[in-house]
């Protein structure tokens, strides 16, 4: 009788029924080359899971891991594409952000209407809208600005931090437009140890990258207001 | 632009279960993404690419059905994309020289031992590539792998013997 190779690989990772085996055995037992072949293939095999096994046992490296112990994940970046298509994936990824923030950021924001969302996305309203507008950087209240800078767009954006979220908002022709949004760290009302995140030190780098130049100083942020943060 | 995708958090973990449980496969995921590449560098970013398509995709994973052959299937597929995309010749020459330096954190026998498999796994052909690493790295069922690879048994058994069959003489009697 004659084993085929498939049927002697499937017998030495015991992925045969009990008859097929048994049948696969009696040939074994007849034929040492065949029996040479069943450990060949064992001895493939535990090469092969104990070279590979260190890999699953070093710790996963931060950038794959913060993937997803962050609330916020990066879009990959896209190549150029038409403009239709384009001006659809945005909205669609708008609509996809306006639905969690009802679930990330919705802890306080909806109620409070701190965000809007508009047919061009996330748009910051009442109090963040008012404080983005007028407070200066570092000056206390419920939402508190970080730093202001001019984006490489030209346009201005400030960092913002509350208790409900943090964020970078970008001025735009129709209000402080959200690029990024994640949950507050700053203590609510009524004081309460608030964990430090990794949220400032992300979105300060999100903010470095975004900077055309450095951030506004103090003069700088008091003309921006003044002029309504309208880009030159 | 740069556009940013809001992952709905649960209050209690701060995480939902999906992050949770996909957090708890990255290990796996990753041992899969080397046997695949035969490339540490490129083993990782072939996990944040496939990171990136399960969380943009996660509306289409049902809860209740096995995560891991989602992501396997996901990875495998993204893998395709990449090597497709990318010049084969090229490749082959690079990854050559690359594969000899390349090792895990682990200490230098398991590195070695690594770079000889890495090696061998590189000669083969994806089709071969793919079943070998499905059942002998991850230990998955034939049908879990020919599920993952969309391919019938026969097929999947077929390819898994000839890649075998390859390694063996590749890595000698030493196998």
């Amino acid at each position: 009788m004659t084993i085929e190779p498939e049927l002697l690989m499937a017998y030495a990772d015991g992925a045969l029924d009990p008859l097929t085996t048994k049948r696969v055995e009696r040939a074994i037992a007849n034929d040492p080359a065949l029996a040479e072949q069943v450990a060949r293939h064992r001895r493939l095999k535990s090469k092969l899971s104990e070279a590979y096994a260190p890999i699953a046992d070093d710790p996963v490296p931060d950038r794959l891991a913060a993937m997803l112990t962050s609330n916020v994940v990066q879009m990959p970046k896209r190549p150029p594409r038409a403009r239709r298509v384009s001006a659809a994936w945005q909205s669609a990824a708008a609509m996809a952000a306006c639905l969690v923030v009802g679930v990330v950021v919705g802890r306080g924001m909806d109620r409070e209407g701190s965000v809007m969302a508009t047919d061009h996305g996330l748009y910051a309203a009442g109090s963040l809208a008012q404080a983005l507008d007028d407070q200066a950087s570092g000056a206390k209240g419920p939402v508190r600005i970080a730093v202001s800078f001019r984006a490489q767009d030209n346009g201005f954006c400030r960092v913002f931090q509350s208790a409900e979220a943090d964020g970078i908002a970008c001025r735009d022709p129709k209000g402080w437009a959200l690029r990024r949004t994640m949950p507050g760290s700053a203590p609510r009302s009524g004081g309460g140890y608030v964990q430090a995140g990794s949220s400032d030190v992300e979105l300060m780098a999100t903010a470095q990258n975004m900077m055309a130049d450095m951030p506004l100083d103090a003069a700088g942020e008091k003309k921006a207001i003044a002029s309504h943060w309208r880009a030159r | 632009m740069n556009l940013i995708r809001f992952i709905p958090a649960t209050r209690k973990t701060g995480l939902a279960a999906f992050e949770t449980e996909l957090l708890a496969l990255l290990p796996r995921l990753r041992r899969f993404a080397r046997s695949l590449t035969h490339d540490g560098a490129d083993a990782d970013d072939l996990c944040q690419v496939t990171i990136e398509k399960a969380l943009l995709a996660r509306g289409s994973w049902q809860v209740g059905t096995r995560l891991d052959s989602w992501m396997y299937r996901i990875m495998r597929n993204a893998w395709i994309d990449t090597a497709r995309a990318r010049s084969r010749a090229a490749e082959t020459f690079v990854a050559e020289e690359a594969g000899l330096s390349v090792g895990g954190t682990g200490n230098a026998e398991a590195r070695v031992a690594l770079n000889e498999v890495d090696a061998a796994m590189r000669t083969l052909p994806d089709e071969q590539r793919e079943a070998v690493a499905l059942v002998l790295v991850e230990g998955l069922a034939y049908k879990e792998a020919a599920e993952i690879l969309d391919i019938p048994m026969g097929t999947l058994t077929s390819r898994l013997v000839r890649g075998r069959q390859a390694l063996m003489a590749r890595l000698g009697e030493a196998a």
